[in-house]
């Protein structure tokens, strides 16, 4: 092979995306992953990566508020998307009430997991409301957590849904 | 689980609450400032050129197209290395001692093994001109299995030390030869073990940058030894420790597998050839391929009375350590530390051969060694159990030490600290409800369902004393110890460096409440910088984040450096109060004479008046500043003595495990239907981060058992490099964690600690072995591997029942 062979990546794209409420344009890569649009062009690093294929669910964001794998997805695939990364969740220095949930219920070890792990149970919750422990277990599949064990966020999982049906109420 | 059962009242604020951990908010936010995370102006990322091959001599390396390729800063091979870097050496002098460099320069010894790494200005572009690079091999035969490596005139991986027995000793304590001519019966257990990992979900990675105007380096990397790492790394950079600033960021995981100095002494490198910095993030298929256990071979053979009393232990272990140094001979080791696990054996020998192949190197991985002994023992124990028609409960119950035996010393003198081991295992039974459960199996049995009772004990060694490396060598290394640093800041709040290492365990909120006492603070009041930097924090060699020692070393360093800035207080406080320094106390904020509660005065215009009055009447109270550094070292931590006999480890917490499968009849899929755990770790700092430890340590294990296995073929090729068949569990796979705790107070470490975090994976496996044996009692299918996977067991099964080992090593 030599130095002048032509990998077809240096043609740019643009794309225009709404990411926590901020309208973003970029001209990137085709082969950008949008986690590294997320974490590197645009400096949200709370957005984790823990494999790259699509197992770990570390790298988990909210695309039209549905969680997706932003590992699998190139930048270019959510042009004209929007887009949530945990950087969104607390407003005005207050945590969202899953947060507060996972450090009330000590959801957290090594938090590396934990920005995938809350935007997973925010989407979920928004479906299943009241969940059952197995319901929680099985939503929860698709994120590894490699320090808790899971018990503690199952529990967490569970007091936010009671604290967001008791919003709800008020 | 519940609140202590056996521990009394605590003469402390915030020591034993569960106080809600300061490290989360950062984290619950996304601001974890991960290594990842952290950039720097002119940033390049590298990545690493690997052998295909298992073993193979490099022949010729062409790189020419790689640097031609724009956006490359530079290509790095083993030649330059070893050019401008010092070899790696064991850290331990033994017979046999290779040289090992940052990447590979002669030889590649596994797959994976580095052999070139390219810093471009991005990774992608950096991955590219991997592809240009060319090397050619001329391949050897691999040795992948430990009997391979072992066999009479087998390829050497090292030909620098002529042999792959890295090492080999004997270790004999007590009457063995004796007990075994004496005994009614000789039991024998062989145990396999696969190569596993705990996997943190971050992985390894670091960040270099040097400077060409003083020949210095700034390394933000991970590892669990600071100051061993910056030992090994200036030395291998020929620089003074001075000249490296090394920053370890907040870990997303560790585990024991991130230590692996190689990759910061390569990284320094690249950064220093590129002329800038250069940032590296090993992806899955590398950490999976380079963060692996040892596979391990145990023999044990007990020799017992008919009453199912255990007289002696002999035991032999093979460990295949893999190409590489970072943690040779650890395994052993520490496998020597549990021997006797938490029994009254009074005599043991021990056998172990380090042995080296052509897998990658090993890493420390939760527990090194201990998992598989404390397996083997009690795989040992149920056959015991199963030779003397005795239940599996009350063999336990006959040898176990008892509760007046403690401080207990064992055979090869390790001395535990305490416990009360027949009533952990009786609340566990409790617990589970054993009669009904053994009920519940006889009726499901009738039914044809395959239900099992698993039961196992053991002691969880930790906290490591360096003089164990008298065993197996020369170390400048000894004792045990942790250093830390505090400073009162001028308004009266305090901030805690240490040594140690955050990885995930809450040790900023465990400390900020343990100094919080010490001091009359409240823990808000006190901050722990999680990034360790070695411009600003203390260290010692026995500095860092391993062998559960937090509990001990640690506290113990940050208590008496509070302590020495409580005298300090107290003496500006009684001349301020007029009152002798021993009748004053320091609480909520205040240094109170004792009994006069309106005779006080504010912390906080202590520390003010430490840093502002320094006029020559008041330095003569006391000295200006309120900074203080100290060091403390273990007084248990002493050497070997003329028999051999060390205390390898210096606490022994302990646990009893009962578990409750179901194996599928048709699939041999086994579920956890209840696992039971009760534990004593001593007095528990903040028992919710002690519980959260011991449910994340629980799934370590029951994974270790059921699903995780680094699967190599006969080329040396690893056939499980990613999650979709390296197994994780997931939270569908795994029960809630019931138990209890039963706190016996160690009289060794300062609050009455023992070790937390790694012991529950230690148990496990032996407690789901120990379960899936019972499950197929009817099938005649015994358990001595690991893991204990549905075809493995679906095939046993279908050749109508046998040993499930691995016969072919
Ligand atoms: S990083 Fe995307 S699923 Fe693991
Ligand atoms: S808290 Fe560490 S991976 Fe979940």
């Amino acid at each position: 092979m030599s130095a002048d062979v032509d990998w077809g990546v240096d043609v740019k794209r643009s794309v225009t995306m709404t990411v926590n409420g901020t309208q973003h344009t970029a001209d990137v890569e085709p082969r950008l992953n949008l986690v590294d649009f997320l974490r590197i062009d645009l400096g949200l690093t709370g957005t984790h990566i823990g494999c790259e294929h699509g197992v770990c669910g570390a790298c988990t964001v909210l695309l039209e508020g549905e969680p997706i794998r932003s590992c699998l997805f190139f930048a270019i695939q959510a042009d004209g998307t929007t887009i949530t990364t945990i950087e969104a969740l607390a407003v005005d220095d207050q945590l969202h009430p899953i947060q507060e949930a996972f450090h009330e219920n000590h959801g957290l070890q090594c938090g590396f997991c934990t920005p995938g792990m809350v935007l997973a149970a925010l989407a979920f919750l928004e479906d299943n409301p009241s969940p059952s422990e197995r319901e929680i277990r099985v939503a929860l599949a698709g994120n590894l957590c490699m320090c808790t064990g899971y018990v503690n966020i199952v529990k967490s999982v569970q007091a936010a849904a009671a604290a967001l049906a008791g919003k709800a109420g008020t | 689980m519940t609140q202590h059962s056996v521990l009394g009242t605590q003469h402390s604020t915030w020591v034993g609450q569960p106080f809600p951990r300061i490290e989360d908010r950062a984290l619950l936010t996304g601001l974890g400032q991960y290594v990842d995370d952290l950039t720097l102006p002119g940033i390049t990322h590298a990545a690493y050129l690997r052998s295909p091959h298992a073993h193979a001599r490099i022949v010729r390396i062409d790189t020419a197209a790689a640097e031609a390729l724009p956006g490359v800063c530079a290509v790095m091979t083993g030649e330059y290395v070893a050019r401008n870097a010092n070899p790696q050496r064991m850290r331990i002098k033994a017979a046999g001692s290779p040289n090992v460099y940052a990447l590979a320069h002669d030889k590649v010894r596994y797959v994976g093994h580095p052999v070139a790494a390219v810093a471009a200005v991005d990774r992608a572009t950096a991955e590219d001109a991997l592809d240009l690079i060319e090397v050619e091999y001329e391949t050897l035969p691999p040795l992948v299995v430990a009997a391979d490596a072992m066999a009479p005139g087998a390829p050497l991986v090292f030909d620098e030390i002529g042999t792959n027995v890295l090492w080999h000793d004997t270790f004999v304590y007590g009457g063995v030869d004796e007990a075994f001519a004496r005994a009614d019966q000789i039991v024998r257990e062989r145990i396999d073990i696969q190569r596993y990992s705990s996997t943190p979900l971050e992985t390894f990675g670091s960040m270099a940058q040097y400077d060409p105007s003083n020949g210095a380096y700034t390394i933000w990397g991970h590892t669990q030894m600071p100051g061993q790492e910056l030992g090994g790394i200036s030395r291998a950079l020929r620089v003074s420790a001075g000249q490296v600033r090394f920053i370890v960021p907040r870990m997303g995981g560790a585990f024991g597998n991130k230590l692996r100095p190689l990759n910061l002494i390569s990284l320094a490198l690249l950064a220093r050839k590129a002329g800038r910095p250069v940032k590296f993030i090993e992806d899955r298929r590398e950490a999976l391929a380079l963060s692996q256990s040892a596979d391990m071979q145990v023999d044990v053979e007990a020799a017992i009375t008919n009453d199912g009393e255990i007289l002696a232990l002999r035991i032999r272990g093979i460990v295949n350590e893999g190409a590489g140094l970072d943690f040779a001979l650890r395994h052993n080791v520490l496998m020597l530390a549990n021997t006797v696990n938490c029994y009254r054996v009074p005599a043991v020998s021990y056998e172990g051969y380090s042995v080296v192949s052509n897998r990658p190197p090993i890493v420390a991985n939760r527990g090194i060694g201990k998992p598989v002994m404390c397996l083997a023992i009690e795989r040992t124990v149920d056959a015991i159990a199963h030779t003397t028609g005795l239940d599996r409960a009350e063999v336990r119950f006959r040898n176990f030490i008892q509760p007046d035996q403690f401080p207990y010393e064992t055979p090869s003198g390790n001395l535990y600290d305490s416990g009360d081991y027949p009533a952990l295992l009786r609340k566990a039974l409790e617990i589970i409800d054993y009669d009904g459960a053994l009920e519940k199996q006889r009726e499901g049995r009738s039914q044809g369902r395959l239900l099992g009772i698993g039961i196992a004990a053991g002691v969880e060694p930790g906290i490591s004393n360096a003089g164990h490396n008298a065993l197996i060598g020369e170390s400048k290394i000894t004792g045990a110890g942790e250093a830390a640093r505090i400073r009162m800041e001028m308004d009266g709040t305090v901030t805690v460096y240490t040594g140690g290492l955050e990885a995930g365990q809450g040790h900023a909120t465990a400390l900020a409440q343990v100094v919080a006492d010490q001091l009359g603070l409240h823990p808000d009041q006190v901050r722990v910088p999680l990034t360790f930097d070695s411009g600003t924090h203390p260290y010692v060699m026995t500095s860092g984040n391993y062998s559960n020692k937090f509990h001990g070393e640690d506290v113990a360093a940050a208590i008496g450096a509070a302590q020495k800035i409580r005298d300090r207080l107290l003496n500006r406080a009684s001349s301020q109060l007029d009152a002798a320094a021993v009748d004053i106390e320091l609480r909520d904020g205040r240094a109170v004479v004792r009994g006069v509660p309106d005779r006080s005065v504010a912390i906080a215009e202590l520390a003010a008046s430490a840093y502002g009055s320094l006029a020559p009447d008041q330095a003569e109270i006391d000295e200006p500043g309120l900074e203080v550094v100290h060091v403390h070292t273990d007084p248990m931590a002493i050497r070997m003595d003329a028999n051999r006999r060390v205390k390898i480890q210096l606490s022994f917490p302990s646990a009893a495990h009962v578990a409750l499968v179901e194996v599928d009849p048709d699939t041999y899929e086994t579920k956890v239907l209840r696992y039971v755990i009760v534990h004593d770790c001593g007095r528990e700092i903040n028992p919710m981060i002690v519980d959260g430890q011991i449910h994340g340590s629980v799934v370590h294990g029951i994974a270790a058992a059921l699903l995780e296995e680094f699967v190599y073929d006969a080329e040396g090729q690893l056939l499980s490099g990613s999650f979709m068949d390296y197994l994780k569990p997931t939270s569908a796979d795994v029960p809630m964690i019931e138990g209890d705790r039963l706190a016996t107070l160690s009289p060794f470490t300062p609050l009455g600690t023992k070790s937390v975090g790694e012991g529950a994976a230690v148990v496990a496996p032996a407690a789901i072995a120990s379960a899936v044996e019972n499950a197929l009692e009817p099938l005649g299918i015994r358990i001595g591997a690991l893991p204990i996977t549905p075809s493995r067991l679906w095939t046993l099964a279908s050749e109508g029942g046998a040993r499930y080992g691995h016969a072919d090593n």
